[in-house]
């Protein structure tokens, strides 16, 4: 497995989000492989259609059309076969309802999407890292919102 | 006999009676009223007066009959009676019709404020859809514009890093001006978003020892407060009725204004206290009279403001400095003077220039 890239999926309607992302995980030293998707929509047609591997990380933005992402979440966590994705959420909101209402339906971690390129590359990091590298995969409602 | 005067005109059985039966009991009477309708008088009204007399030589009884005919005069009371009548009535038909026109005012009135009152829950109505629009703006606010911004700051940075080589000093320094813009313009939707979030709605008060509120905000700003080697001396803290979250942002902007605008050779001295006082001790303007009141004092060594700046410096968007020389939106004190309405209480501030600005805060004490 460690020699395995991770599958990491994106589901956000900003082009220019996802391309930012997909380009902070290509300079990250962690191999991964990044899957993208615009809507909420899209993305559960792509997880139910999905043969396994499922991706080992799932970053999830709330603010999307036709289907947005809280709805995914409850959706993903109520699924047998999606249940035990990790799901990030990666949002602009920082508002404290947001967070809240995140963890309460099942979300792992919560990240508010930087405004600096390096910020965004350490939060990815530490993520992926705090996950599966060091094993401490221990997100409670304290550390719920990761900051760097 | 007098009965049989005029054909028998004169035999009135009042009078007979009055004549056989009230005399020889009282011997005398006055103003007997009898009426009378005489065959070629019409009807009359008599008042008799009787008396009883005995003749001194004959030893005789006699009885001595005044018959005066009051008719007229009974007459002209009677009209009078009748007019005075006929007066209350008119008076009371009057008193009637304004009686009705009170009524229709009254229905008027009532109907007017029925009005009113709706045109208040229409207003009301009004309001809430108003509030609600500027909740949906202020969710517009940290979200979609904030998003842009985000976009703007996070390529100037991947260019200013990845295409760094390629750009010419000037480009550089443009691209860092079009940062800072961006950053400051983020700063300014923070500060508006965190100016337009202290509702008056979320008031929940708490008795609350002061002392936590001000060990919080030094942690909040442990980085700033060693960075200008400032000393916080927090002295005779009493306990306090606040919103405590609110509380703590006005304990965070008035510790950051004076940490900000402390003198560049001078250590920040900031020295907090809180005592009880009741407001005709205080002497200040706007306090409710006989009403106790905590006194907050938040004072610091720094480079002070003219006076005629100290009410100035609570508006929106009110700066006494280039935003070259000292960064900031305007919005902070803004913010502390909303908590301290929300808190029912007062703020001043007094200032000498190079010496430092104290500012006082008054709100109800807690009971």
């Amino acid at each position: 497995m460690k020699n395995e890239p991770f599958l990491i999926l994106i589901a956000d309607d900003d082009e220019a989000d996802r391309m930012v992302f997909a380009e902070a995980f290509s300079e990250l030293k962690i191999k991964t492989v990044v899957r993208t998707v615009n809507d909420g929509m899209q993305l559960m047609k792509w997880l139910s259609e999905r043969e396994p591997p499922l991706p080992h990380f799932l970053f999830l933005d709330l603010n999307m059309p036709r289907k947005n992402g809280l709805e995914c979440l409850k959706e993903i966590r109520e699924d047998e076969k999606l249940k035990d994705i990790f799901v990030a959420i990666y949002s602009t909101s920082d508002s404290e309802d947001d967070i809240e209402e995140t963890f309460l339906s099942g979300a792992n971690v919560y990240i508010t999407k930087p405004s600096n390129f390096n910020v965004l590359k350490q939060l990815l990091h530490k993520v992926v890292s705090a996950t599966f590298i060091y094993e401490g995969n221990t997100f409670n409602r304290k550390n719920f919102l990761m900051r760097v | 006999m007098l009965y049989d005067l005029g054909d028998k005109q004169w035999n009135i059985p009042a009078l007979r009676e009055l004549l056989e039966d009230i005399i020889p009991k009282n011997s005398q009477f006055y103003n007997y009223e009898v009426k009378h309708t005489f065959l070629d008088l019409g009807e009359k009204i008599m008042s008799l007066n009787a008396s009883r007399v005995i003749q001194n030589t004959h030893r005789e009884q006699l009885i001595l009959l005044v018959i005066a005919d009051i008719t007229e005069v009974r007459n002209l009371i009677v009209e009078k009676e009748l007019k005075e009548k006929e007066l209350l009535n008119k008076e009371i038909s009057e008193r009637n019709s304004e009686k009705l026109l009170l009524e229709k005012a009254v229905q008027e009135r009532t109907r007017e404020l029925k009005e009113a009152n709706e045109s208040l829950e229409n207003k009301n109505n009004e309001l809430l859809a108003i509030n609600k629009e500027l909740e949906s703006f202020t969710y517009v606010s940290s979200h979609d514009l904030q998003e842009p911004l985000r976009k703007l700051q996070i390529f100037a940075g991947i260019i200013l890093e990845k295409e760094n080589h390629n750009l010419s000093e000037k480009g550089k320094s443009y691209f860092h001006l079009m940062q800072q813009s961006a950053e400051r313009m983020q700063q300014l939707i923070h500060d508006l978003l965190a100016f337009s979030r202290i509702r008056d709605a979320e008031r929940k008060f708490e008795k609350t020892d002061l002392n936590i509120i001000i060990e919080e905000v030094k942690i909040e700003l442990k980085e700033a407060i060693a960075e200008k080697k400032a000393l916080i001396e927090v002295k005779d803290i009493c306990e306090v009725n606040i919103i405590p979250f609110q509380f703590r942002q006005l304990m965070h902007n008035l510790v950051v204004n004076a940490l900000k605008f402390s003198k560049p050779q001078t250590p920040a001295h900031i020295i907090i206290s809180s005592r009880n006082s009741m407001s005709e001790k205080l002497k200040v303007k706007g306090l409710l009279p006989k009403k106790e009141y905590c006194h907050i004092t938040v004072s610091d060594n720094g480079i002070g403001f003219e006076k005629e700046f100290r009410e100035k410096i609570f508006e929106l968007f009110q700066k006494l400095h280039g935003k070259e020389e000292y960064a900031g939106t305007g919005i902070g004190l803004a913010i502390v003077k909303k908590i301290v309405d929300n808190h029912n209480g007062i703020i001043t501030a007094t200032s000498v220039v190079n010496k430092g600005t104290s500012f006082n805060i008054y709100i109800p004490a807690s009971t």
